[in-house]
């Protein structure tokens, strides 16, 4: 496996993050599966950025 | 006019608003309710003017018009839902007043990325692990239903950088898409990302501090 298939912290939070911009390509989304599956500071911080964009959607509406 | 303290303008508005109001049927939790959304009033309107001043306002003459129009308030919107459309005409009026004072702010792209990317530096070691690891949230529906949680996101979303704090606002409050928000901040998409990336974890971390670390504090 290349090295530049390893994701980080850091380039799985930008991927998580640009995921709620564009579909990620599946070489990207398969890189940050592999992340994900080991790593549950990530998996915390996917599920943050659920919450802050159900959060952000509630405070439109009055929080 | 010189500078006033913030959030003057508004308190002005309120009270010309309550004094109305308490000639008509309207009573002082109507009111209550209504500065209850200033906050957001405020925030929405600095995410469209950039300009603490203008932002202020842009909703001293929303309230006002709002005022003269309440008998057309009929439920059916909720009432921050309204006064957010009646703001949006006070915005575009002063943003229509701004754009030949506009032409001259060049935003410096590349410095500004910059700022965000060293930022985002900090935020990891150097083999790119979480410096604050996000932790499992307890709970965090549960923080939906309470006045304070929303005080604090208030103030997380306040502490941003201010185009930080303004794209987040107009991506993720407003639902606007990407391609939009970015060509009205004049940014390529993929510094609007970095951008975004440097809010969301900003603010995962000050909700983190004072909100879902300090559960103790809220008798949960």
């Amino acid at each position: 496996m290349a090295a530049e298939d390893d994701v980080n912290c850091r380039k799985a939070s930008r991927l998580l993050s640009v995921a709620c911009e564009r579909p990620l390509e599946a070489k990207e989304l398969q890189a940050l599966k592999k992340h994900l599956d080991k790593c549950l500071m990530c998996r915390n911080f996917e599920a943050q950025l659920r919450f802050l964009h159900k959060a952000s959607e509630m405070f439109r509406n009055g929080g | 006019m010189g500078p006033r303290p913030a959030g003057l303008a508004f308190r002005r508005a309120l009270v010309v608003l309550l004094s109305a109001m308490s000639r008509t049927t309207t009573t002082n939790s109507r009111f209550a309710e209504i500065e209850s959304h200033r906050g957001y009033l405020v925030r929405y309107a600095l995410s469209q003017l950039r300009d603490q001043q203008l932002a202020e306002e842009a909703v001293q003459e929303a309230l006002l018009a709002a005022l003269e129009g309440i008998g057309g308030f009929d439920g059916r919107s909720t009432l921050r839902t309204w006064l957010t459309s009646i703001l949006r005409f006070k915005v575009i009026d002063l943003q229509r007043r701004m754009v030949a004072e506009r032409a001259n702010v060049a935003i410096d792209d590349e410095r500004l990325v910059e700022d965000h990317e060293a930022w985002l530096d900090e935020m990891f070691d150097e083999t790119g692990h979480w410096r604050t690891p996000p932790q499992s949230w307890n709970d965090p529906e549960a923080a939906l239903e309470q006045r304070r949680f929303w005080e604090a996101f208030e103030m997380c979303l306040a502490g941003l950088p201010s185009t930080a704090s303004r794209v987040f606002f107009k991506r993720e409050v407003l639902g606007e898409d990407t391609p939009v928000i970015c060509k009205d901040e004049g940014i390529t998409s993929s510094n609007c990302w970095v951008i975004l990336h440097r809010a969301r974890i900003a603010l995962r971390i000050c909700l983190e501090r004072n909100w879902f670390g300090r559960e103790a504090a809220h008798g949960r």
